[in-house]
């Protein structure tokens, strides 16, 4: 479905399972740089995993990515901008709370999401992410050029059919302006950080969990890429929205 | 595969084996591959899968790869290649693997195939058979259901066989592909699963001679393919009225088998022709004209057509009610009967 | 019940792709599996899937190990389910029933003469 909600910016948006349970919260999946819902999480089962649970499944393509429009002006990337778009979905929608799990840059976002709306956000998930500057040493205005690892990320995502390099440039930069911090700590919001246990770019993440009094799950044997589709991941999301 | 049930009996010359169309067309294509070293079996899926609708299936596995193979899915080539094969010698027998595909192959089929022998003055024959599963009734989806024998038919050079039963199949398709003339053998999908006693015999009749496939004198219903069991189930029904139907089956649409036709009307003084293409240009009206033109005195009603309607062939959920019905055949039927 | 096993093959995964990683099997051998349940993980280049099963069917065989790279069309894995009563239709369309007693409501008046 797409919507109109901000900045005169389409969203396209999947809304599956309407008919679960009253009183069930949501699961608001948020997907990573370069990709869309349909890769990030339909194609990696967590669609059937949370649907098996009679989970509501709310799946944005985030604006500059799938099927969303493409502005290619930095700010329109400012993680806000893109705060903006989930609350104004669950306004269209009607949805009071929402479950946030995050992948990649969704992680980044569902916290920024939760920080700034956390009445909204009941818990969190941040898939494949950690604390550690996912851009360090990167040519923000030479994306895909140099050799650091989201240079690779960039090129291999930017040929993705579909996929708009300006566009993403546009996100990068505009994601970089705003360093993640980890502090503040979202209030009230549990929160389970979950990476491959090869995730480079997700460095740090065992440490911000302990930290700022969340959970870690280590993801044996599994990547950056490899670890989305993990059955050990996909459970262990569903044991904590579901079984807390 | 199949099981015999019973051999040779005192009036048949083959033995007698319980078939279906698909296991009928299956042993016709072992026989014909088996007794000439030229006979080719090519098409999309006909080799590994051995046929969408298993007709070519274990095919390849007896006559390997050289004289049973898969083609890329592109009909035009398929029948373009058939057509350098039979100039240098081959007999080819190409599958289109659904009716529908056949059409980006017309140029072929219509420019070529049918125009070499005469284009050549008889130097160049076209020994070529097209094996193209037909008509309705399996409810497939668009582009898998179409009845085209019209346009085939209104091809000069072409022959058109359409067989209405696992036996004819047999038959019909040793003879196409043993002629020396381009054949559409056109497959009616519906009957494909349609299990009868096949006596596997030579053909003893000559190619273009329609068949009468039920005796009676108040009315003759004409039919190919599919449909000729639409009108044997229509006479079954009509017996019981106290009417009784003769069924023809044409099985040969080029040449088609006037003889046969105006001895049976003669006879019955009513005709009904039944096929499931749309009325408009259909071969019925072919079918009516040569009734009309033989035996107009005999006739004690207008020649009479039940067949699909003036739109494109329905995907599958409609098709039954595009179809020729029980009871749109019984009222054709009535009205020459009431005339 | 009778059965038949069927070998069901690494579809294409789109975009060129001619081969995948197995990155997890969701299956044993000898486990039961429902149609579209989980099957299998495997990894592009570019991202991570999880194949759904085609039939629905006990495991009968594995054909591949975890990071093992299999190739668009290679066997993945044989599954043993219920043999269908009857003919069936090939890929494309259904297989018409016979009714025992076709149905009519249309009656003939026999010619007089």
């Amino acid at each position: 479905m797409p919507a109109n909600l901000t900045d005169d910016l389409v969203m396209r948006y999947t809304d599956l399972h309407p008919g679960s349970p009253a009183g069930a919260v949501p699961v608001l999946l948020l997907h990573g740089f370069g990709t869309n819902f349909e890769m990030n999480w339909k194609s990696a089962g967590w669609v059937q995993e949370l649907g098996n649970e009679g989970l509501r499944v709310l799946g944005p393509d985030l604006r500059g990515h799938g099927g969303s429009d493409k502005p290619t002006d930095d700010d329109a990337y400012l993680p806000e901008r893109f705060s903006r778009d989930f609350v104004g979905l669950l306004d269209e929608l009607d949805v009071d709370r929402v479950d946030v799990v995050g992948y990649s840059m969704g992680s980044r976002l569902g916290w920024d999401l939760a920080l700034r709306a956390p009445e909204r956000v009941r818990c969190l998930v941040l898939g494949g992410f950690g604390p550690a500057d996912a851009f360090a040493g990167t040519d923000l205005n030479a994306l895909g050029e140099g050799t650091t690892p989201f240079d690779e990320v960039f090129r291999t995502v930017s040929t993705l059919p579909g996929n708009d390099p300006a566009a993403l440039a546009a996100c990068a930069r505009g994601q970089a302006a705003r360093p993640f911090r980890p502090e503040p700590v979202p209030e009230g919001v549990p929160f389970l950080l979950a990476a491959g246990s090869e995730d480079a770019l997700a460095a740090g993440a065992e440490e911000l969990a302990r930290d700022r009094g969340g959970s870690h799950l280590e993801i044996p044997g599994r990547d950056h890429v490899s670890a989305v589709s993990s059955r050990i991941f996909r459970q262990a999301v569903v044991d904590f929205l579901v079984r807390g | 595969m199949t099981e015999l049930i019973e051999h040779t009996a005192d009036t048949t010359t083959g033995p007698v084996v319980e078939l279906s169309m698909q296991q009928a067309l299956n042993r016709a294509l072992h026989t014909l591959l088996a007794e000439n070293s030229d006979t080719l079996v090519f098409g999309e899926d006909v080799g590994t899968l051995g046929g969408v609708f298993r007709v070519t299936d274990g095919l390849q596995k007896t006559f390997g790869t050289d004289r049973v193979f898969d083609t890329p899915l592109a009909e035009s080539a398929i029948m373009g290649m058939s057509v350098g094969l039979a100039m240098n010698g081959w007999r080819p027998v190409p599958e289109l693997q659904f009716d529908g595909f056949a059409y980006p192959a017309l140029d072929q089929i219509v420019n070529q195939v049918a125009r070499m022998n005469y284009r050549t003055r008889g130097a160049v024959p076209m020994p070529v058979t097209l094996r193209l599963p037909s008509f309705g009734g399996i409810q497939a989806p668009e582009h898998h259901g179409e009845s085209l024998e019209a346009l085939f038919a209104h091809t000069p050079g072409l022959k058109v066989a359409v067989p209405s039963d696992p036996g004819e199949a047999y038959r019909l398709l040793l003879q196409s592909v043993r002629c020396e003339d381009p054949v559409v053998f056109m497959e009616p999908k519906a009957r494909y699963w349609d299990k009868r006693p096949v006596e596997l015999a030579e053909p003893t009749e000559p190619v273009g001679t329609g068949r009468v496939v039920r005796r009676g004198s108040h009315g003759t219903l004409i039919a190919w393919g599919a449909m000729v069991h639409r009108c044997l189930q229509v006479a079954e029904l009509a017996a019981e009225d106290g009417v009784e139907l003769e069924v023809l089956d044409l099985r040969w649409l080029t040449p088609l088998d006037t003889d046969v036709l105006a001895a049976s009307v003669r006879r019955t003084k009513r005709a009904v022709v039944v096929h499931e293409a749309p009325l408009t240009a259909g071969l019925g009206a072919e079918v009516a004209t040569r009734v009309t033109e033989n035996c107009f005195g005999d006739l004690a009603a207008p020649v009479q057509r039940v067949t699909g309607f003036d739109v494109p062939y329905p995907a599958g959920p409609l098709e039954p009610q595009y179809l020729p019905t029980i009871d749109r055949v019984l009222l054709a039927v009535q009205r020459t009967l009431e005339y | 019940m009778a059965e038949e096993t069927i070998t069901f093959t690494l579809p294409d995964l789109g975009e060129g792709l001619v081969e995948a990683t197995l990155l997890d099997w969701e299956v044993d051998v000898g486990d039961h599996i429902a149609r579209n349940a989980p099957l299998v993980e495997m990894e592009t280049t570019k991202s991570a899937v999880v194949i759904p099963s085609p039939h629905d069917g006990r495991v009968v065989e594995l054909h591949a190990v975890p990071d093992e790279v299999v190739r668009v069309g290679a066997p993945l894995v044989t599954f043993a389910v219920a043999a269908a009563d009857g003919p069936r239709a090939g890929i494309v369309g259904t297989v018409p029933e016979e009714e025992s007693r076709p149905r009519r409501r249309v009656r003939l008046t026999p010619p007089t003469e």
